[in-house]
């Protein structure tokens, strides 16, 4: 009877509350999608003004408008709700950095990104893992001294990707930490009459992302910090990749802090390589900058085009540039590159470099690019712009490779042939050719002026009518002094 | 070939400058030409600024080009170049003032004058 009554009262509960559920799914979403709204306009307002003062309420009000929108997704997430945002496959560090951005006190959190470059989510669960980090982020923040910072760490492991969320707060007790790792594991339904007055919905939607999505939040251990540790794990299936030459992630977005297995990807990853040939290139690293000031080196770290196992016989290289070694930098440039050799190559491409540093001034380069299909490896294509023209940037030629290093990679295949009809000039050769070139039109100059009358003479017999006149005489005689003094 | 970014935006733009709008110096413009100073950038540099560093590292850039490279609006691109500015990573120039016509008024006041002194 007792029992009868109880399973009545849960069964009523449980109705009631689905109702209510109801009800706040249709009124959080009319609010979400008005909110949005409310964003576009206020981005759109962005881009126009760029006035100090305008733009600083700009984003103060996008800054308020993000963290109602995360307010209101989460009420219709905890409702069974879908999240309301469809997106296109993003990169991990984006999401992330996304969820970091809802929050008030997003100054305080510091990510790490251990992430090789271009881990990217697919895109149903971009906006959950944005979800889940913020709402992590938020316990973190909530529960730690304000002069903390909060630490977020991505890191790769066997069967996708962690993120840990690490603070410096109070902690929990054993207790609240079960209580929390049964909320944030989905396996029970959610009563809002349980959430307590004012809800606490955080876990509560992490617990329906987790179930919904496949992912899994664990809060069981304490962190090192004296807080709390948070580790989100985005199993591998929910991964995907996205080439960061053709999609970067977003400029606050942390860069990646592996640069030697990321250089090592970029030469393995062959499909990747074909389509953007310089992969290690614009890498966004901070300690990448130093490479301005010496452009001789500048191509070595970022992209070692020729795989010559050997340092010693790269030396010889400048002295006789075979011609045979027609497209090699380009094939090579396209070639998988076994990872081992980078660092002995890396100092042995600058050595040999350097001698030829000067090389790089010239434009020849681009004949050689002309027999890859594949765009130029020197004009990466970095991103486009729907079509636009783009400003090409200062191009990294590699140059003409050594011959007697014979390229291990499957690269000759396709170098024998168009090698014999365009091999690139020597900087003597070109420099020879266009000598005669002048030479030859200076010569012409001269044996053509006495037949004509001399062109001095031109502005003397004109008559001295106007100072228009004069200068434009003037401007015709330098440009013949200017020709002559090419020519000579 | 390439796809474009469509959609909404994942992280919003106040986040690159950690929400600040006001340009530490006020000299900058939209066409101010940055270049990179070849400064070896420190490694604790925010995200947003090393990541307008390395757009420059390719050679100068207005402000708006940065601003459309790294997809942020031009007041926050203002906000960090001023910021590297103040770091000595970044060196920038005033915009080139849009060449204008002589005044044919001045210049023929001034042959004039040439012109009397000729024949002096």
């Amino acid at each position: 009877m007792l029992k009868g009554l109880h399973s009545e009262l849960a069964a009523q509960r449980t109705r009631i509350d689905a109702a209510a559920q109801a009800g706040m799914r249709g009124a959080t979403r009319e609010i979400q999608a008005a909110l949005y709204r409310l964003q576009d306009a206020l981005r759109g307002l962005q881009q126009r003004y760029d006035d100090p003062e305008l733009a600083q309420t700009l984003f103060a009000l996008d800054h308020e408008n993000e963290q109602s929108l995360r307010r209101a997704q989460i009420a219709a997430v905890v409702c069974g709700a879908w999240v309301g945002l469809a997106r296109e496959e993003s990169h991990l560090v984006d999401a992330v950095t996304g969820g970091q951005a809802r929050l008030a006190g997003y100054r305080r959190v510091r990510v790490h990104n251990h992430l090789a470059a271009g881990t990217a989510l697919v895109s149903h669960a971009v906006e959950p893992v944005a979800i889940i980090v913020a709402e992590l982020l938020d316990n973190a923040l909530r529960h730690s001294a304000p002069d903390t910072d909060v630490v977020v760490n991505l890191e790769a492991v066997h069967h996708g990707v962690c993120v840990t969320v690490d603070d410096a707060g109070l902690g929990m007790t054993q207790d609240e930490r079960a209580r929390a790792q049964r909320m944030v594991a989905g396996s029970e339904p959610i009563l809002l009459t349980e959430l307590g007055d004012p809800p606490r919905m955080g876990l509560a939607a992490i617990g329906q992302l987790t179930r919904q999505f496949d992912l899994s939040v664990d809060l069981s251990s304490p962190s090192p910090y004296g807080g709390v540790r948070a580790v989100l794990r985005v199993d591998s299936r929910l991964l995907t990749r996205i080439d960061p030459e053709e999609l970067p992630p977003a400029a606050s977005a942390p860069r990646s802090t592996r640069r030697a297995e990321r250089d090592a990807a970029g030469g393995a990853a062959a499909p990747r390589n074909a389509e953007a040939p310089a992969p290690g290139g614009p890498e966004p690293t901070p300690t990448a900058t130093p490479r301005k000031s010496e452009p001789a080196s500048a191509a070595a770290p970022a992209r070692k085009p020729e795989p010559t196992p050997v340092a010693p016989s790269c030396e010889p290289g400048p002295a006789s540039p075979a011609a045979s070694a027609g497209s090699q930098p380009v094939a090579d440039a396209l070639a998988p590159e076994p990872p081992s050799t980078t660092s002995a190559h890396t100092s042995a491409h600058t050595s040999e470099h350097s001698p030829t540093g000067p090389d790089h001034g010239h434009g020849f380069g681009s004949d050689q690019d002309d027999q890859a299909s594949t765009p130029a490896p020197g004009h990466h294509d970095h991103r486009d712009s729907g079509g636009l023209p783009q400003r090409r940037r200062r191009s990294r030629i590699a140059p003409p490779p050594d011959a007697s290093a014979p390229a291990p990679a499957p690269a000759p295949a396709p170098a024998p042939a168009p090698a014999p009809q365009r091999r690139p000039r020597r900087p003597e050769e070109s420099a020879a050719a266009l000598g005669a070139l002048q030479s030859g039109t200076a010569a012409a100059r001269f044996a053509a002026r006495p037949n004509t009358g001399a062109v001095p003479a031109v502005p003397e017999g004109a008559p001295v009518a106007t100072t228009t006149d004069e200068a434009s005489d003037d401007t015709d005689r330098d440009r013949n002094d200017h020709e002559g003094g090419t020519a000579r | 070939m390439t796809r474009r970014r469509g959609g909404r935006p994942l992280v919003p733009a106040y986040l690159s400058t950690g929400g600040v709008a006001r340009p530490s110096r006020v000299h900058l413009e939209r066409l101010s030409v940055l270049t990179g100073s070849g400064e070896p950038a420190p490694a604790d540099l925010p995200a947003a600024q090393a990541a307008l560093l390395e757009e420059l590292e390719y050679g100068a850039l207005t402000v708006v080009e940065a601003a459309a490279l790294l997809r942020l609006p031009v007041s926050a691109v203002l906000v960090l170049a001023a910021d590297l500015v103040d770091r000595d990573l970044v060196l920038s120039r005033a915009p080139i003032p849009p060449a204008r016509r002589f005044d044919p008024d001045l210049l023929k006041r001034v042959a004039d004058g040439l012109r009397d002194l000729k024949h002096r």
